[in-house]
């Protein structure tokens, strides 16, 4: 068998103990170029936010791979990749002579797997004397299986570790064949030469998500807004990805439930005979556990906060941006590239903008929603700031998915006046985001005591603003209801009755209506 | 990484050198050897595999007791079957009675152990025999005259066995019983079935839209979880189940993958109902190990975009709705892949704009015979949207109803497009009273439409409804 260099400082290339014996293991370390497309949790509504802590969208992750390849069989091993790896997504070009099969091993080293290996084999048994300090160590061959218990033979007879009260542990000669830190995808390819290949490697990983993150500065007639906006992409995963070429897509894309093989690694859980003594009942058996194999996402408390609202003075200062994501089409999704490689670290956070559109036409609306023989005290309408999404209002760009913070200026400082969620947006539709309630603006049914009849009623609204504003009830009647107004006309949206009226400022507006039913009466 | 790997090579090199304790050294088998000998998988889609496993075993004439280690630890031993040369079974045995401390202890009562006690202020060790009386909750023992109760002060006892019960394994153990004529070594197989096993298709499908064109290449992803790596085995996939499965129609996914199920064969080795696909070559299957294996590549097959949105009765969206993506292509000889399709995920990928590939969606397909119509549902269009509304509701007399809906169907692309819009729910005696377009229908629940709409424009559908409800 040759002996071939690695001639990459990168690449790291020795003979294995594998069972075939001849197999060459080629390990690439790292990828020399990436490139990174991160895409939104699928179900995720656009007013809630990524929860960092658990990140439910995904990326595709195309690596660029110099890998020098010795003639014959080689195992390639690529490490560095995403943790998240949905391994069956693996798509592997570039390899001259084409690859015999991919794989990905998750049996993972462990207290657990080291000794469930060890099964038949040598280990050295270590013990420490608690008086004097000194070790002395012994050969013994494991005779049970790792199910929670280790039964060793030594040249003395059976004995069972851990049940002695003394310190003794187990001491490996080796780590067994096909046992690995972490689940590594490897691909098995032949080359009649020495060669050194250009491999890309993309796949799709999960613990990714990103959306978009609007700030819009109201003026002060409010009726515009400078809208500015940026793309959010937060990164859970272990692996960094430095100098990314770096894209986000819009757009709901369909994804199937695909079961992830989850790596093998359970603890170390050793049982003893019953260990009952005189003074101690009842009986608790002894549970010695080694090693915590509990992978979790974590360490993000201090970039939690980084979603929020942005801070006052950032949001003030927010016109000068250096760089910004380029749109443009991907099918039918959007596809927001950041035009120079940047580094997506592991378990962080990154915010490019993207959108900078200055005097938005936008209105505000106050809407409630009730079944008009419902009589109700005064309720708080909602607010909602109303664009449409056109070049004539302003606009006219796609608007991916993501939060919304209004500001405006009062006491010499900006002040957050309202918070909504965008969704995902074409050009020429209108744009509608709830602000919250408004508790000036109040809107209740009562029956109509002038009337002698009881399907007569009166919807008031007040309005406690100085300004005159625009309110609509959307009313929601049974099918089959009609509903009579006095002196006003009735809109259709939706398919259902609405009042649409200007309240005067400090005012109110009412409107008597009948409901009549299916029958006519 | 690099160092531990150069250091377990090493480790490897020095124990192979080291002599052998003279007591244990004959059964201490040498790392990573295998008691499996030729082996050959056959791997069903629904978790289930057929291992049949040649070895050469030395067995000796008349009665003898075969173990057979290295077998699936999910092993369904009741399919178990084992045949060679001039042998006949006399019984088989599946011990599951594990070795551990526990039945080690509970094993031994009545037995005499050895005790090793350790000083605990100078280490010193003393040793003596013991009893074992009893093993029930703690363990009681009988020393010389005296009754004790095993490290009952908490101080360091080592307890030795002079021997472990013969039931007692490591593994749940196959063995066999079997009745030779002669002694010899031959060849026996062993076949088994067992769960654990499972495999399942991934294809990569590149679309390109402008040219109306897609590559596919179809990967084989088998995964094992049965506890047992496979050595160097010879490996078939069966496309399909064996065993009865969910039978019946299945509700709730009206528009699967499967438009039009195909009739042609494909020229792929075949048994009865199943496609075979077997692996090239002899492969090792590790244990937790996910491997793929190509089995399919074509290029520039044809593939078109569709647009989908399908309404349920009396639905209606205050917010436009995206309509579904759907990307549909046939498996015929003639104008598709040409292959059938065993079950699993397609992932379709678009370039962009550098013309990098990007992600763009997947979809599952179940098994596909050749010259089938698929439609895969990637995503939903960003551009291309439905917006519902029930218009009026009226009651005509106390049997019928009228129903009037608008379907505005918008279009932000700068390309026309048409969509196939669906109203469903319609059961059987609804009549379309009227309708702004001409519908098809395509069944008793269904009325199509199929609406062009002009790059950057909208068009309204509208139609009203006749019902009993």
């Amino acid at each position: 068998m040759r002996r071939p260099r690695a001639r990459n400082p990168f690449l790291l290339l020795l003979l294995a103990a594998t069972p075939a014996g001849a197999q060459q293991v080629v390990t690439s370390a790292a990828p020399d170029a990436v490139a990174v497309t991160v895409y939104r949790e699928p179900n995720r509504d656009p007013d809630d936010r990524p929860d960092l802590e658990w990140l439910g969208g995904y990326a595709l992750i195309t690596e660029t791979r110099r890998i020098s390849l010795p003639a014959g069989e080689a195992d390639i091993r690529f490490e560095g990749v995403a943790g998240g790896i949905l391994p069956q997504s693996a798509i592997v070009r570039g390899l001259p002579h084409g690859l015999v099969e991919r794989n990905r091993d998750a049996y993972l080293l462990s207290p657990e797997s080291l000794l469930d290996r060890s099964l038949g084999r040598r280990v050295h048994l270590r013990r420490t004397s608690r008086a004097t300090g000194a070790v002395t160590e012994q050969e013994a061959v494991v005779r049970s299986g790792a199910d929670g218990a280790v039964v060793l033979q030594t040249g003395d007879g059976f004995e069972a570790l851990r049940c002695t009260g003394l310190p003794e542990m187990p001491v490996y000669e080796s780590v067994p064949a096909g046992l690995s830190a972490r689940p590594t995808l490897s691909v098995r390819a032949r080359s009649t030469e020495p060669v050194t290949a250009t491999v890309t490697l993309a796949y799709l990983a999960n613990g990714f998500d990103w959306q978009a993150n609007y700030v819009a500065n109201l003026s002060a007639d409010g009726s515009h807004v400078d809208l500015f906006a940026w793309v959010t992409l937060a990164n859970g995963d272990e692996t960094s990805f430095a100098n990314a070429s770096t894209q986000a897509v819009a757009g709901r894309i369909n994804r199937e439930e695909v079961e992830l093989e989850a790596p093998e690694a359970a603890p170390l859980t050793l049982t003893c005979w019953p260990a009952g003594r005189t003074h101690e009942l009842p009986v608790e058996q002894q549970n010695v556990v080694a090693g915590s194999p509990m992978l979790r996402l974590g360490g993000l408390a201090d970039s939690s906060d980084l979603l929020n609202a942005l801070p006052a003075s950032e949001a003030e200062s927010i016109v000068v941006t250096a760089q910004r994501a380029v749109q443009e089409d991907l099918g039918d999704l959007k596809l927001y590239r950041i035009p120079e490689p940047v580094t997506v670290a592991a378990r962080s956070q990154k915010q490019v903008a993207f959108l900078q559109q200055p005097n938005v036409q936008v209105s505000f609306v106050y809407r409630t929603r009730e079944n008009p023989f419902n009589t109700t005290e005064p309720r708080e309408a909602s607010r909602y700031l109303i664009t449409r999404n056109r070049t004539q209002e302003g606009l006219g760009i796609p608007l991916p998915a993501g939060g919304i913070q209004l500001f405006t200026e009062g006491e010499g400082r900006p002040i957050l006046v309202g918070e909504g969620a965008v969704r995902d947006g074409a050009v020429g539709e209108d744009v509608e985001i709830r602000l919250g309630e408004a508790p000036g603006v109040r809107a209740g049914i009562q029956r109509d005591g002038d009337a002698d009849e009881d399907d007569h009623y009166i919807l008031s609204v007040t309005n406690d603003r100085p300004v005159p504003i625009r309110y609509e009830m959307e009313f929601q009647p049974i099918d089959g209801d009609q509903i009579r107004p006095r002196g006003a006309r009735l809109a259709r949206r939706n398919g259902k009755p609405l009042w649409a009226v200007t309240v005067p400022a400090n005012g109110r507006a009412e409107l008597r209506y009948r409901v009549v039913g299916r029958d006519g009466d | 990484m690099r160092g531990l790997l150069l250091a377990a090579s090493c480790l490897v090199v020095s124990a192979l050198a080291v002599p052998a304790l003279a007591q244990i050294s004959a059964e201490i088998p040498p790392p990573s050897q295998t008691a499996q000998g030729q082996v050959s998988v056959t791997i069903y889609n629904n978790n289930l595999a057929l291992v049949q496993d040649v070895r050469q075993l030395d067995i000796p004439a008349n009665r003898s007791r075969q173990e057979f280690p290295d077998v699936s630890a999910q092993i369904r031993p009741e399919t178990v079957t084992l045949t060679g040369q001039g042998i006949g079974i006399v019984e088989q045995n599946f011990d599951f009675d594990l070795l551990s401390p526990q039945a080690l202890m509970q094993k031994a009562v009545g037995e005499t152990v050895t005790l090793v006690r350790t000083n605990p202020a100078n280490g010193q060790e003393t040793r003596e025999r013991a009893r074992v009386l009893a093993a029930n909750g703690g363990v009681v023992l009988q020393i010389g005259p005296r009754i004790e109760v095993l490290r009952d002060d908490g101080l360091p006892v080592r307890v030795i066995f002079d021997r472990v019960p013969e039931n007692l394994r490591a593994r749940p153990t196959l063995s066999v019983t079997v009745q030779s004529e002669r002694g010899g070594r031959r060849p026996v197989t062993l076949t088994y079935l067992t769960p654990g096993l499972a495999w399942s298709a991934d294809y990569v499908a590149l679309f390109d839209e402008a040219n109306g064109r897609m590559d596919v290449q179809g990967w084989i992803t088998l995964t094992n979880n049965s506890g047992t790596p496979y050595v160097n085995a010879n490996t078939l996939l069966v496309a399909g189940g064996v065993g009865p499965g969910a039978q019946g129609p299945s509700y709730g996914r009206p528009q699967g993958p499967l438009r039009q199920a195909g009739t042609e064969s494909a020229g792929r080795e075949r048994l009865g109902d199943f496609y075979l696909y077997p692996l090239p070559e002899r492969t090792t299957i590790a244990n937790r190990q996910t491997k793929q294996v190509s089995f399919l590549d074509v290029s520039n097959t044809p593939a078109a975009r569709a647009y989908e949105y399908r309404n349920a009765w009396l639905g209606t969206a205050e917010q436009p709705q995206s309509a579904n993506t759907v990307l549909r292509f046939s498996t015929s000889r003639d104008q598709g892949l040409g292959d059938a399709l065993p079950s699993g995920t397609v992932r379709v990928y678009q370039r962009d704009a550098r013309g990098n590939p990007q992600f763009v969606g997947e979809s599952a397909i179940g098994h596909t015979p050749m010259g089938s119509e698929l439609g895969l549902t990637t995503g939903q269009a960003f551009d291309v949207k439905v917006k519902p509304t029930v218009e009026r509701r009226e009651r005509i007399n106390s049997a019928r109803w009228r129903t009037t809906m608008r379907y505005v169907v918008t279009n932000a692309r700068p390309n026309a497009v048409t969509v196939d819009l669906m109203q469903s729910g319609l059961w059987g005696d609804t009549r379309i009273v009227e309708e702004s377009q001409t519908s098809e229908r395509r069944s008793a629940d269904d009325a199509l439409w199929r609406v062009q709409v002009p790059a950057n424009g909208e068009t309204v559908v509208t139609a009203t409804f006749d019902t009993r409800f």
